[in-house]
């Protein structure tokens, strides 16, 4: 029973993903200057540039914005770069889910399919969703530069766990030595 | 008296459909399944003189003509497959593969089972029986139907008809069978008139979308995709290993 309801799970936490990955944009989400370059960052010319990912997604903007020191010039940043960033996953999820439908229009035709290859460009297709539907979640979530902050957060954690652990041992040391004594 | 109406009006509307189907012709496009048709209207007229004038042997037949009828029921899922992926020889080839896959799960969980394994399973009684094909019929009908989604089959309405109605008649039967199952006193007095009504239900689908001939779409295939397989699989790959790095990029900017 219980399988079955993990099983569940798993399989409606895997909708949602996709379905975030592939979530529509609302036209409020974005500013005028973003509508009117809409068409022109939407090509999809424009989701193959490294420079264009690594801008979006490197926290050097972020950390020059905190050296002006105004929460409400960080929150707009924020708020602005949340939604180019989402564009950007989104776009590339719809991207992976034209190719693949291409791909399967074509192939359907075809006398001589390769089953062992087309399962696995299904499951390369699958993890390139599933990875588009994480980082959507991670991004709504935690904001733009999520995965940095994510590190950052664990390595913190990390190091205050094995501050706790140093702690922990040294007391019981005491402990134990003070057990010793009749 | 119910009973016997509802009867009437079924065997009524599968005459109705075997006589339209036979001036449109569409039994040459879909012979199992105005074949299954035919048998299910026999079926009924024997089963009627049976009950109103032997019904001490109306369950035996009933039983016996349930099995048949699944029996030629399945071919109906072949034909399916059969005529809608015709044009699609890729896909009928993956179609084949998953159904493989499919009912090789279903006997392998079969032989799984731990009270006596297959034979207990095949023993067990008639409606647990019927109700054990008909979630194989099922299993293959929700397959077969995600990958027509999947490649984007054309149907035609005619198709698109026998398949939704079908499907409905196999849903309708599980139902039936589970709550026959786990509340048998309480689901007695309906279940002599819940069968033929939801039958009458299909039976008015299949006379709606099966009383005018509706060939299949037709799809104009690109002329260069037979040889150029292998440059299509090359390409795909090629575009989506681009978008890993470029979500790599992303992640590690």
């Amino acid at each position: 029973m219980m399988q079955g309801f993990a099983f569940v799970a798993v399989a409606v936490f895997l909708v949602v993903l996709l379905l975030l990955s592939a979530g529509h944009e609302k036209d409020e989400d974005l500013t005028p200057g973003a509508k009117r370059n809409r068409g022109r960052l939407g090509s999809a010319d424009a989701l193959q540039s490294a420079e264009l990912v690594l801008r979006i997604f490197s926290p050097k903007d972020r950390e020059f914005i905190e050296l002006r020191h105004s929460p409400r010039l960080q929150r707009l940043y924020q708020e602005e770069r949340r939604k180019v960033a989402l564009h950007w996953v989104r776009r590339t999820s719809r991207e992976v889910s034209r190719i693949m439908r291409h791909h399967r229009l074509n192939a359907r035709y075809s006398q001589n399919v390769n089953v062992a290859a087309e399962t696995k460009l299904f499951g390369q297709y699958l993890e390139l969703r599933f990875l588009c539907g994480v980082l959507v979640f991670l991004i709504q979530l935690l904001g733009p530069h999520a995965l940095v902050d994510l590190a950052s957060y664990t390595g913190k954690l990390y190091e205050q766990l094995g501050r706790t652990m140093r702690d922990v041992s040294a007391v019981s040391n005491v402990a134990s030595s003070g057990d010793a004594v009749p | 008296m119910l009973n016997v109406m509802i009867w009437s009006v079924g065997i009524f509307l599968e005459i109705l459909l075997l006589v339209r189907g036979f001036q449109e012709k569409l039994y040459r496009q879909f012979p199992i399944f105005y074949l299954y048709l035919l048998f299910v209207m026999l079926n009924d007229v024997v089963s009627m003189g049976v009950y109103r004038w032997v019904p001490n042997y109306y369950f035996q037949v009933y039983w016996v003509t349930q099995f048949l009828s699944l029996a030629i029921g399945s071919g109906i899922i072949f034909e399916i497959y059969r005529v809608a992926l015709r044009s699609f020889p890729g896909a009928a080839r993956m179609t084949r593969y998953v159904l493989l896959i499919v009912f090789g799960a279903i006997f392998a969980k079969a032989l799984t089972i731990p009270s006596g394994g297959v034979f207990t399973w095949l023993a067990a009684a008639s409606i647990m029986l019927e109700r054990n094909l008909r979630i194989v019929q099922a299993l293959a009908i929700v397959t077969l139907g995600l990958l027509f989604l999947w490649y984007a089959i054309p149907f035609g309405k005619n198709l698109k008809g026998i398949l939704f109605g079908y499907s409905l008649f196999i849903g309708l039967s599980i139902v039936q069978f589970t709550l026959w199952r786990y509340s048998l006193e309480q689901i007695k007095p309906f279940w002599s008139y819940a069968q033929p009504v939801c039958y009458l239900l299909v039976m008015g689908i299949w006379v709606r979308t099966l009383w005018f001939a509706d060939s299949l779409p037709e799809v104009n295939p690109d002329v260069q995709i037979e040889i150029d397989y292998e440059l299509l699989m090359a390409t795909t790959r090629d575009q989506f290993r681009k978008t890993l790095a470029r979500l790599g990029w992303a992640a590690r900017a």
